[in-house]
């Protein structure tokens, strides 16, 4: 991800320790890039579509988002939804990173345009190597800049 | 009026009865009446008899007297033709005089007379006749200058006279009877036809009212059924939605138990990833280089009491979610104590509780309008039920606007009781209008304390008084909890049992 302006990581999970430990995994598979954290729903869309809700605010940014499904103030189904239909930040990568391993909810994720979807593995060790996994996949793929 | 069954059959052979004995009393009266009247033909038919013999032997005894006079005056035998035919016919003219007048036993001492006057007035005739045969002329017209003859011929014709009274006064008795006769015939079956007819229709309204109340008992047969199918719809229903929710409970349970759990076991991890320089720092001792020490201490400062900081926060967590668990698992395992509660005065106490804080500023208020006087459930649950809606009225307020509460109560069909509560907060996102009653889920801005246990223990509670909560609400406007619940636990329980 290291083409013309940097990529930001935009995470949204409500976990503080879990958000600290997929930092720490990412940057141990040496990426380096902003990450910038959230731990609800509502403080994630005023940053990706501004107050005013269009979307404008993320023109020009090139963005990667890591959603957790289980939020507290609202579903991150409806988070993906608003990122897949606002013209600003549909082509923005998803990676859905949750706890659910529910069939149905993964094909619902996928149908809304998800890129990613993957199940936290429960032992830790599982964990840090899937997100050390997904860090290096990060460090090659190509993120587009939202028009 | 109902008709039973018993009352009906009852009835309907009473009235058959009657029917019967009616109808026999007109056949016999019928019968007896027309008896009388052949009786009374009988006798008129008699009494003529007599009249016409009565009139005949007068006619012949005359027809006897003008053939002897005429015989007597001219002595020719041709003018005695009358008197020999009319003799030898008397005998059998007073024989049926005789027999015609047999009934009547006043007319028997007058024909005694009759027959002597007649024997005495037909010797005088033959005796007259006999002597102007012989030429005695003379003694003949003594005879009947004696005046013998007139005097018998009067007597007769006065006994005669008496006879057809007698005769006249029988057959105007037998009229007048007959025509009596006839006109109780008619009385008879014009009453007889009444009363069949009263019986007829008294016996048709009978099965008319019964068969009515029979078609009226299969419709309401049929409503309960109907009924019946509702209930077993409804009670379907809630089974499938308590079976969704202890899915979702067991989901949601050890979702958010495993979050922790990762946190706990990585920062372990992590804890013992930190303890690597610190160890190279203590193993290298004296010869410590300055990048070993800082590392350590970096690891010691910082790295340590993070994850230190992590896996007590997380400890925490996971004690707060057993704790919310038990206290539903609690709440639902409750026995609840069905009484009679003053719902208006409990939903009066709730919103007193929070009044200050409703009506702190200018315009806020919680408005009460309550039609449900009273309800037979456990007065804690509603209690429990009407305080946590109302926190949470207060809780997710707009903050542009004076908070306005509007509770109403009302009875629904079957008596089922509908409470609504009504705030115009911040109001709830449709996609979260499932996910609130959730257990450890909330919805919209987290600016306020909590759990995300309220409403999933509300939702529990109301459930378990056999009711049901839903929510309307429009994000940014306000929203309307509508708390649905039987009229009676204690039978709502029974049919829950059965």
């Amino acid at each position: 991800m290291t083409n013309g302006k940097p990529v930001s990581i935009i995470m949204i999970e409500d976990d503080e320790g879990h958000a600290r430990l997929i930092e720490k995994n990412i940057r141990r598979a040496g990426v380096s890039n902003e990450i910038i954290p959230f731990t609800n729903g509502t403080d994630a869309l005023n940053y990706l579509f501004g107050t005013d809700g269009s979307g404008a605010v993320s023109a020009g940014r090139q963005l990667l988002i890591l959603l957790d499904l289980n939020l507290p103030d609202m579903g991150g189904v409806a988070i993906l939804e608003k990122v897949k239909a606002n013209a600003h930040t549909k082509r923005s990568p998803v990676v859905v990173l949750t706890t659910t391993d529910d069939s149905r909810e993964i094909q619902r994720c996928y149908d809304l345009g998800a890129n990613v979807y993957i199940t936290k593995p429960v032992d830790y060790d599982g964990f840090a190597n899937a997100i050390r996994q997904l860090g290096l996949f990060f460090s090659v793929i190509q993120v587009p800049e939202t028009p | 009026m109902p008709i039973s069954q018993a009352f009906f059959q009852r009835s309907n052979a009473l009235l058959l009865a009657i029917g019967i004995a009616v109808l026999v009393i007109i056949v016999a009266t019928s019968l007896w009446l027309t008896t009388a009247s052949e009786r009374y033909f009988g006798e008129v038919t008699a009494a003529r008899a007599v009249r016409s013999a009565t009139a005949d032997l007068l006619s012949l005894v005359q027809d006897a007297e003008t053939g002897q006079r005429g015989y007597l005056l001219t002595r020719d035998e041709s003018y005695l033709a009358p008197y020999s035919a009319a003799a030898s016919r008397v005998p059998d003219q007073r024989l049926r005089l005789e027999h015609a007048a047999a009934r009547l036993p006043e007319v028997t001492p007058i024909l005694q007379r009759v027959n002597s006057e007649l024997e005495q007035k037909m010797g005088e005739l033959a005796a007259t006749v006999e002597a102007t045969r012989r030429g005695d002329i003379e003694t003949a017209l003594n005879l009947v200058r004696s005046g013998t003859g007139k005097r018998l011929m009067d007597e007769l014709r006065t006994d005669l006279s008496a006879i057809l009274a007698v005769s006249e006064k029988e057959l105007r008795e037998a009229i007048d009877a007959q025509v009596t006769a006839s006109t109780r015939l008619r009385w008879t079956t014009i009453i007889g036809a009444i009363l069949i007819l009263a019986m007829a229709g008294a016996a048709s309204w009978t099965i008319i009212s019964y068969t009515r109340e029979l078609v009226a008992a299969r419709r309401e047969v049929e409503t309960l059924n109907v009924g019946l199918e509702e209930r077993v719809r409804e009670r379907t229903d809630a089974l499938v939605k308590a079976n969704e929710e202890v899915q979702r409970f067991a989901y949601i349970v050890t979702h958010d138990l495993r979050a922790p759990l990762v946190n706990i076991m990585g920062f372990t991890s992590e804890l013992e990833a930190m303890f690597k320089p610190i160890e190279a720092y203590v193993g290298a001792g004296a010869a410590a280089t300055p990048e070993q020490k800082a590392a350590a201490e970096e690891a010691l400062r910082v790295d340590v009491a993070e994850a230190i900081g992590f896996i007590r926060s997380s400890t925490r967590k996971m004690d707060g979610l057993i704790n919310a668990i038990l206290k539903i698992s609690r709440e639902g395992r409750r026995e609840l104590r069905a009484e009679s509660v003053d719902l208006t005065a409990l939903i009066e106490t709730a919103a007193a509780a929070v009044h200050h804080q409703a009506s702190a500023e200018e315009g806020g208020g919680i408005e009460i309008d309550a039609q449900v006087p009273r309800i037979t459930s456990d007065r804690l649950s509603l209690d429990q039920v009407m305080g946590n809606l109302l926190d949470n009225a207060i809780k997710y307020r707009a903050t542009a606007r004076p908070i306005r509460i509007a509770v109403r109560t009302r009875r629904e069909r079957r008596g089922w009781v509908k409470i609504e509560i009504e705030d115009n907060g911040r109001g709830i996102a449709a996609t979260d209008h499932e996910r609130i009653f959730e257990l450890f889920r909330r919805s919209g801005t987290q600016n306020t304390a909590g759990e995300g246990i309220g409403l999933a223990h509300v939702r529990t509670m109301v459930r378990n008084l056999g009711g049901d909560i839903a929510v309307r609400s429009e994000l940014g406007k306000g929203t309307t909890f509508t708390v649905t619940l039987p009229p009676d636990l204690t039978a709502y329980r029974r049919s829950a049992e059965a």
